[in-house]
């Protein structure tokens, strides 16, 4: 008899799992708490660093898990220890017993109306590095103007920032503002476009090309200063301050639009299923993985098994091998 | 009644008198150094409020209801009000009746001083008149209400959660000395006078323990030795009694006119603030009162260690908790003595000495005052209130919804109120500030300023002269806009719970023009601790040096308070507040205009 | 060596062989959280002091570090406490600039 698996969480993660799960002979099941497939790619516009288009990577992931069960906004209820697995019992009333449980709940986009300096809902122009994605992906978004003339990206909004509660630098920002800043003057080739970072973290592959092109070919400029406060003038446009900090000196600038670069933190559901499960949290507020170099993808308990942001910030593609990695190690731990 | 010993002495007597003396010489010494301490005009307004009527009758009678019936320990805490007034008016009333007797019986021996105290051993009772006995159930009642006051002060001592207190000082040495001294004395009075009392008379209290102990011992054996302990217990407890906590109560007898008075601390230890320091009774009310405390490494850090330390001259402790203190102003708004904890502490910011200072005068204001100009009503956002954008923002619109023609005088950046460097003890350069901001003010011609931060409110309303203009937080000013009819907000479905900034409640009083505003604007609802009990949110300027990880806990623990009757949201009238709550609400956390905007 | 009455101009480099750490040793005990600035350059941006003065927390902290005489950037700081509100690695920076102004020398 083919064996269950639980995957809490329905995004990259679950679903590249799933995939694999199903050509190791194991049954998914998928455990969805919104109403679609795919996460917060599915959201996305294109990808970086080929310009893939989300979509299509979401779409191929869905068709693969087509013999996958699959329940949307569907959450976990409880979770029970059994002798050997778990009793899962969800929000639409079905019980699932299974010998493994794979947390794939991913990440919480941090809310940007968090920092309020930066006017995030307040103003008229300020928008958030999802918007802009919804925008790109056809969505109408009226905070972005028809012709903007000077557009800014402010780097680690909720990364690497004590008080807005996470330590940890998000990993994608900086790379997703360049994309973006590049996307952006791709449509408004007059505009000018501003990115404000601390440091620039741009380590994968492709990432140094995709900055070096931004600089070369696009013109995009690159201020070292941490946006300190926004606000707005008379006529609706948006005022950045920051400091120059590699010329020493306070630095003003008006802007069209402003788009920040929200950062990633532990998604609460993950969270709450940890807590049922008595599974620690870590001290970045993410999920505790049984060794962060060995065995970043067990817990410290038996037959309950991570893959992707759960644990930490990551990539799209780290994400999708960690996954597949995961679905391997249950597997290899339901047959012993 | 006759005397019963002819010299009228006997050698007990002399561990009470030498106690007394000492006390007495203690007394005048504290009291002419605190005087001479204050400033000469001080002094003057003080000599003059003490011949001034009704000065002197406030005088007299806030020492009565205050450091004998303890009226305000009675409000806060009825079981410790009942002790600590028992055991004062009770042992007042034994030293007033005592007089009494010894000047009803033995009027020539008035000038013994110890012959009130000692009364029943020095008289034999002849005929037993009427007056006698019901000045001897007089004396056994009140020694039974001093014996029941101490009877509970053994009790808090060991389970001090009976009195609703979680937390209380640890006494040192001598006041442990000082508190068995005091808890002997009546007793050891009971038995002594229960002893005498076939000899001179007594009452229900007396008599019966004179007949047991007859019964047992006989008493003419246990006399002396009692009235011996007795005096030596009030010997022991008068020669601590400078160096214990017992020192509240001749300082408060002093502190009180002082106060009436209108003095103010002017110096961090000396005159005015010493007879503050010396009036704290270490009752301990202000450690639980204290928002650091619910982290147990701040337990040490309130007032009442504060006191204890300058009284000692630790003054590496004295620095420490001067300098971690939120400066919210709990502590003083509990204190039963009313010690100025925060005030001591700015007092004793500004005895420090810096090597480089800060000067403004290079700073030119002409672009702010004409940023100031063309409108009579200002407003003055503040520095915090620059990054709490939707402060300002619901505040134009509200502004603009009343139609009132106004001017946002630092939209682009102004200059600080000064409050902070007050509150660091820097007054010379808070002072700089004042007048480059009185001046920015003056000349714009406004005759009202509307601030959105309590912390700039409290400086401007106490330290800035500013003929003609009205200076008001905009919660006020905007609950006076409803009630003029100029605005008309309507009742939404939601509930909100009002946070009671420090610095606009207790700092400034105003407690009900934001709960009336918000009264109309939605359903309000009341923290746990409200009013002049709210709980600092943590985020304070007054701290230097608590930083922000330490913070933490007492945000949360605020917030549980504040969110104890479930409200919707919660408000507030701080940008500091606002922020500091934002970061690990539940919930929204709103300014006060914010919910006044979207509800009109 | 022989002094000829003038000088030349003296080296712009930081010699951290010979800077003078004195101050940054005492100001580190008193607010250690200072060594975890990150740059970013948050305070300047938002001091209310910045705009009259070359006040700049983040100069004033590297200045520091390499042993710089700082001394002239905290004439103007008011204490607004908004340096200390938006530092994102939480520094105590108002505690740090009363220290500084303590502990500080006068050559």
């Amino acid at each position: 008899m083919k064996e269950n698996v639980i995957i809490i969480g329905g995004g990259v993660a679950g679903l590249e799992a799933a995939r694999q799960m199903l050509s190791l002979g194991l049954r998914p099941i998928i455990v969805e708490q919104s109403d679609h497939l795919g996460g917060h790619v599915a959201c996305w516009h294109r990808l970086f660093p080929d310009m893939t288009p989300a979509r299509e990577l979401v779409a191929k992931l869905v068709e693969s898990c087509r013999e996958a069960n699959i329940f949307l906004e569907t959450t976990v209820q409880s979770i029970n220890r059994l002798k050997d697995g778990y009793a899962v019992m969800l929000s639409n009333g079905v019980n699932i017993l299974s010998r493994a449980v794979l947390i794939a709940s991913g990440f919480k986009l941090f809310d940007a109306a968090k920092k309020e300096e930066y006017g995030y809902g307040v103003y008229d122009h300020v928008i958030t590095n999802r918007d802009l994605e919804n925008w790109f992906a056809g969505a109408e978004d009226l905070r972005i103007p028809r012709e903007p003339k000077v557009f800014g990206f402010v780097h680690c909004v909720g990364s690497r920032d004590i008080k807005a509660g996470n330590t940890q630098c998000s990993k994608v920002c900086c790379m997703t503002a360049i994309k973006q800043a590049i996307e952006i003057k791709e449509k408004f080739p007059g505009c000018e476009v501003f990115c404000f970072y601390m440091d620039l973290r741009l380590f994968g592959k492709k990432y140094e090309d995709f900055y070096l092109n931004a600089q070369r070919d696009y013109g995009i400029r690159f201020i070292r200063g941490r946006v300190s406060e926004v606000s707005e003038t008379i006529d609706g446009r948006v005022q950045v301050k920051a400091e120059d900090t590699l010329s020493g000196k306070p630095l003003k600038i008006q802007m069209d639009c402003l788009c920040l670069m929200a950062g990633m933190q532990c998604n609460p559901s993950a969270t709450s299923i940890a807590d049922m499960l008595h599974v620690e949290v870590d001290t970045d507020g993410f999920l505790r993985s049984k060794d962060n170099i060995y065995s970043i993808l067990e817990s410290q308990k038996p037959g309950i098994f991570f893959a992707g942001a759960c644990t930490g910030t990551k990539t799209v593609p780290e994400t999708v091998a960690e996954a597949r990695a995961a679905a391997l190690s249950i597997f290899n731990y339901l047959s012993r | 009644m006759i005397d019963r010993i002819a010299s009228g002495f006997h050698p007990f007597v002399l561990p009470f008198l030498a106690g007394m003396f000492f006390v007495f010489g203690y007394c005048i010494y504290g009291i002419l150094k605190i005087l001479l301490q204050l400033p000469r005009e001080d002094r003057l307004q003080f000599y003059k409020s003490l011949i001034t009527p009704e000065t002197a009758v406030k005088n007299v009678k806030d020492i009565f209801l205050n450091c004998l019936l303890h009226v305000k320990l009675w409000k806060r805490n009825p079981m410790l009000g009942f002790m600590h007034s028992s055991i004062a008016f009770g042992w007042f009333m034994l030293i007033v009746l005592g007089h009494v007797e010894v000047i009803l019986f033995v009027p020539e021996r008035i000038k013994f001083f110890y012959y009130p105290i000692f009364f029943n051993y020095f008289v034999a009772e002849a005929d037993s008149t009427v007056k006698g006995s019901v000045l001897f159930f007089l004396m056994d009642f009140f020694l039974l209400v001093v014996l029941v006051g101490i009877a509970l002060a053994v009790i808090k001592r060991f389970r001090s959660l009976i009195f609703g207190m979680r937390r209380t000082t640890r006494p040192s040495f001598l006041d442990l000395i000082g508190q068995y001294a005091l808890w002997a004395i009546f007793p050891l009075r009971w038995l002594a006078e229960g002893f005498t009392a076939h000899i001179s008379g007594g009452s229900f209290m007396t008599i019966p323990l004179n007949w047991m102990a007859r019964q047992f011992l006989g008493n003419e054996f246990n006399m002396l030795p009692t009235w011996w302990a007795y005096s030596i217990a009030l010997g022991v407890f008068m020669f601590v009694l400078p160096f214990t906590r017992y020192m509240h109560i001749p300082a408060e007898m002093l502190l009180i006119p002082m106060r009436n008075a209108g003095l103010r601390i002017r110096h961090a230890r000396r005159g005015f603030a010493r007879a503050e320091i010396f009036s704290c009774p270490s009752c301990g009310v202000c450690i639980d009162a204290c928002p650091m405390s619910v982290k147990k490494a701040n337990l040490k850090d309130c007032t009442v260690y504060l006191n204890r330390h300058i009284r000692r001259g630790h003054e590496k402790r004295v620095d420490e908790i001067s300098d971690k203190c939120l400066l919210c102003g709990k502590c003083q708004a509990v204190c039963q003595v009313g010690v100025e904890g925060p005030t001591l502490r700015m007092a004793q910011r500004a005895t420090r000495r810096y090597s480089i200072e800060q000067d403004y005068s290079g700073i030119d204001t002409r672009p702010l005052a004409d940023a100031a100009r063309g409108s009579k009503v200002l407003y003055f956002a503040g520095c915090m209130t620059q990054l709490t954008p939707r402060i300002p923002r619901a505040v134009e619109s509200v502004l603009k919804k009343a139609g009132v023609n106004y001017v946002w005088m630092d939209r682009d950046g102004g200059l600080c109120c000064g409050r902070p460097m007050l509150t660091a003890g820097k007054i010379g350069e808070a002072k700089q500030l004042i007048r480059k901001n009185e001046q920015i003010i003056s000349e714009s011609r406004a005759h009202t300023l509307i601030l959105s931060c309590p912390i700039c409110y409290k400086i401007f309303r106490e330290h800035y002269s500013l003929p003609g203009v009205r200076v008001i937080h905009h919660s006020q000013y905007f609950d006076e806009l409803v009630r003029l009819g100029k605005l008309s907000p309507v009742k939404g479905s939601g509930s909100v719970v009002w946070h009671d900034p420090c610095e606009l409640g207790r700092g400034s009083g105003i407690y009900e023009a934001p709960r009336d505003l918000l009264g109309r604007c939605a359903e309000l609802r009341e923290a746990g601790h409200n009013h002049a009990e709210s709980i600092c949110c943590g985020g304070s300027l007054g701290s230097l040096t608590l930083g922000f990880a330490q913070r933490e806990a007492m945000t949360r623990n605020a917030l549980d308070d504040l969110v104890k009757d479930a409200p919707d949201a919660i408000a507030t009238g701080c940008p500091l507040c606002m922020s500091t709550f934002g970061r690990y609400a539940d919930r929204p956390v709103k300014d006060i205009a914010e919910i006044l905007d979207e509800s009109c | 060596m022989m002094e000829f009455g003038f000088r030349l101009s003296p080296s712009s480099t930081i010699d951290l062989d010979r800077a003078d750490l004195s101050l940054y040793r005492k100001i580190e005990r008193l607010e250690p959280d200072m060594k975890t600035c990150m740059a970013c350059g948050s305070c300047s941006a938002t001091c209310t002091a910045g705009q009259y003065s070359g006040m700049s927390m983040r100069k004033v902290i590297l200045g520091l570090q390499r042993g710089t005489d700082v001394s002239g950037m905290l004439s103007c700081c008011m204490l607004c406490g908004k340096c200390t509100m938006v530092c994102p690695r939480g520094i105590n920076t108002r505690h740090l600039i009363l220290s500084i102004c303590r502990t500080y020398e006068k050559k």
